[in-house]
């Protein structure tokens, strides 16, 4: 491969519109690829004509392992760059675990567990961004989790065109059920510096579900439309983040009922075992930190199959950790996806005892402990086995990209559709400082929603619409905050009169856009012209813009709900 | 992304009587009503759009029933509406209807109404409400869940020929 062709462009760069050496001729649709970006392992695949193919780099890997090497002139991942043995991993040359970090700001916990890992993740704790850097040649070269992605994603796209032998430009993408709307853009913002146009994010276990759709629709082809529905589990946990979806699938089409998920995985697994083999902080970037990282990660595969793992580290740490010791080591981990689970199943009005399926994929999803708790809440004794735990997402992804490319398949394979839900709520601030839902969580998608707000002060003539994402929170500071924009020209009247309608609409590529309208008793249309703002703008996740908001203009601003007599 | 082309701008506030939140039955369709006019007019002038034709041309909504709506007679069973819902999201959904700006926005629209026209009527409860309420009235409702208004209001704009 040339050289050049590693480069990425600028991370302030919005659009990786001029990137694209060459785009397919208009008249032909390209089949868009899937890519499941892991926390600690990447795959893609695409639709080619009749069945999902996984690509494999050179040499002859399907799974690649995420990480970029800022060794020489030129950084190099994982696609391209062969390691001779794990720990060369981490000597703080390279940097991985890039989705642990993309679009987090310094004082997010998910950032200060990374302090333990061998490269620089530095917080102030005021909320920007951390600062990240690689240790080369024993000096620290800075880089952000967007830029390490986007060198990785064009190693990607170089092998796939390799391999396809042609362009590849529209990208679905997984992307875990927690992220954040602002966590989202940087994802966008990546692949837009690798030259990528991102079709679709999809929650991950949503590609699970099409991938599930399909395979229940070959295998119950001939009633297909008989309307007889299957309600499944999908679990996903893997390295980073712990997803679950409920799940109603019939006739290729599969309907998300619920989202939950949280950003903890094997990486959480593994920072606990490494504390508890080795009590005592050691320095993250030494070789003996690097040689207990590698030894407790097999430890932990081991106990997967066996009942217990011995754990030798140079002569200073020899122990034989058994099963129990590991699982009481990781209880707070299991309860969480007890919890992630209950609460979906909850959310989508299903008991236990309604569900067909429970479908389990990634990496921790072979842990004993974790498959016995996700089969105890879903009342069942078996684990649907037609999905491969570590391929089922970048296939399900690559389906995806066959179904919005507009690809039509002669025998009806790619008669699908996934109908998504929205995994977090969106709202406003308003009745002081709360959380002010207008689009709940877990509502179809696409979704418009209003509601209607006034003014809080006599006179008022300007008002502030900030808006959040979140679980649902009451308080907003429980909420990511995504933007803000002001309404001006209200006129004059008392509190309480001017109607707001502050609309939100999602669209099916999930982009978010928030209308906000002036109204007055007695007048049917806007007073001033309707502000339409597409959602996030606020452009570094700056976790002081509220308190900045906040300062400066007090409550003088603000909204409330407005309520009406009947 | 697909979405947000300046020169489609369309406002979801035009929808003319009284603003409610949560709106009661009465008020609902009493809002409704003006939009209605322009929404068949949609579907003619969404049909010169090349892609639009594999989306077949559907009752106008402005005087559907939700029955009419997800096409099932009155009496369908809850798994007639089911297969009925599948039928039409995979015809309708925007992921499946089209990739290009003009019809994503009408087919979002005319899937959202299909979707809450399910809503409605895969609810036994919600379902036996709508029925008795159709029976009152001369003239069958179309709307059957909350946020509703805002939205059929904005497809008064969208629905125009721009």
């Amino acid at each position: 491969m040339a050289e050049q062709e590693y480069t990425v462009a600028s991370d302030s760069e919005n659009t990786g519109e001029e990137k694209s050496s060459s785009s397919p001729p208009p008249s032909l649709p390209e089949i868009a690829v899937g890519i499941d970006i892991g926390t600690s392992q990447c795959s893609i695949a695409v639709w080619n004509g009749s069945q999902v193919n996984i690509l494999r780099n050179t040499r002859n890997q399907k799974l690649i392992k995420s990480f970029v090497t800022f060794k020489d002139e030129v950084p190099s991942g994982g696609v391209t760059n062969q390691l001779s043995h794990d720990q060369e991993m981490l000597t703080g040359a390279s940097i991985f675990n890039m989705k642990r970090l993309i679009g987090r700001v310094d004082t997010d916990p998910v950032v200060h567990a990374a302090k333990n890992l061998p490269f620089m993740v530095q917080t102030l704790d005021i909320g920007v961004r951390p600062f990240i850097a690689a240790l080369v040649n024993n000096a620290w070269r800075s880089t952000t989790p967007e830029e390490v992605l986007a060198i990785f994603l064009v190693e990607l796209r170089l092998m796939a065109e390799t391999s396809l032998k042609r362009a590849v430009r529209n990208v679905v993408l997984t992307v875990p059920v927690s992220f954040s709307r602002f966590q989202l853009t940087r994802i966008e913002r990546a692949c837009a510096m690798a030259g990528l146009h991102v079709l679709r994010l999809m929650p991950e276990p949503t590609a699970i579900a099409l991938l599930y759709a399909q395979q229940q629709q070959m295998t119950s082809h001939d009633n297909m439309g008989s309307g007889s529905e299957r309600l499944a589990v999908i679990f996903n946990m893997g390295a980073g983040y712990c997803d679950v979806a409920v799940t109603a699938t019939a006739g290729g089409v599969s309907q998300i009922k619920s989202l939950a998920g949280n950003a903890i995985g094997g990486e959480d697994i593994l920072q606990n075992m490494m504390r508890h083999i080795a009590p005592q902080p050691q320095e993250a970037s030494s070789s003996s930190t690097a040689a207990l990282r590698v030894a407790t990660q097999d430890a932990i595969h081991k106990l997967s199959s066996e009942d217990n793992a011995q754990i030798e580290v140079g002569d200073k740490i020899s122990k034989v950790l058994d099963r129990s010791e590991f699982e009481e080591v990781n209880e707070e981990v299991f309860k969480e996806c007890e919890r992630l689970v209950t609460q979906c199943l909850r959310d989508a009005r299903v008991e236990g005892c309604d569900i067909d399926d429970v479908i389990m994929v990634g990496g921790c999803s072979c842990i004993p402990r974790v498959r016995e708790v996700v089969k105890k809440v879903c009342k069942k004794d078996e684990v649907y086995g037609g999905v491969n735990a570590l391929e089922g997402a970048v296939r399900g992804a690559a389906l995806e990209g066959a179904v919005t490319s507009g690809i039509h398949d002669p025998f009806g394979s790619l008669d699908l559709l996934t109908i998504q839900a929205t995994a977090l709520a969106v709202g406003v601030r308003g009745n002081g400082n709360r959380f002010v839902t207008v689009i709940p969580r877990n509502t179809m998608v696409p979704a418009r929603k209003d509601l209607f707000f006034t003014t809080v002060n006599d006179g008022q003539k300007e008002a502030l619409v900030v808006v959040y994402e979140g679980e649902g929170g009451e308080s907003v500071e429980e909420n990511h905050l995504l933007g803000y924009f002001k309404i001006v020209g209200i006129p004059e009247a008392g509190r309480g009169v001017p109607e707001i309608n502050v609309c939100m609409d999602i669209d099916a590529s999930n982009a978010l856009r928030v209308f906000a309208a002036v109204l007055m008793p007695g007048c049917s249309s806007p007073v001033v012209p309707v502000v339409e703002v597409r959602m996030p703008t606020v452009d570094d996740g700056h976790g002081w813009c509220a308190q900045a908001l906040n300062a400066k203009f007090g409550s003088a601003l603000d909204l409330v709900t407005l309520q009406r007599k009947m | 992304m697909l979405s947000s082309s300046p020169t489609s701008f369309a406002h979801p506030f035009l929808s003319s009587s009284p603003p409610l939140s949560p709106l009661s039955p009465q008020s609902r369709a009493a809002r409704i009503s003006p939009p209605l006019v322009s929404a068949s007019c949609s579907y003619t002038c969404a049909e010169d759009s090349p892609r639009l034709h594999q989306i077949p041309r559907r009752l106008s909504t402005a005087t559907a029933s939700l029955y009419e709506i997800l096409e099932v007679p009155h009496g369908a069973t809850s798994q007639d509406i089911k297969s009925a819902y599948r039928r039409l999201a995979r015809i309708c959904h925007p992921d499946v209807a089209g990739t290009d700006r003009t019809n994503s926005v009408s087919s979002a629209d005319e899937f959202m109404k299909i979707h809450a026209a399910y809503c409605t009527l895969s609810d036994p409860e919600k379902r036996s409400v709508y029925d008795r309420r159709m029976l009152r009235r001369s003239r069958p409702l179309t709307v059957g869940t909350s946020g509703l208004g805002s939205y059929v209001g904005r497809n008064w704009e969208t629905d125009q020929c721009w």
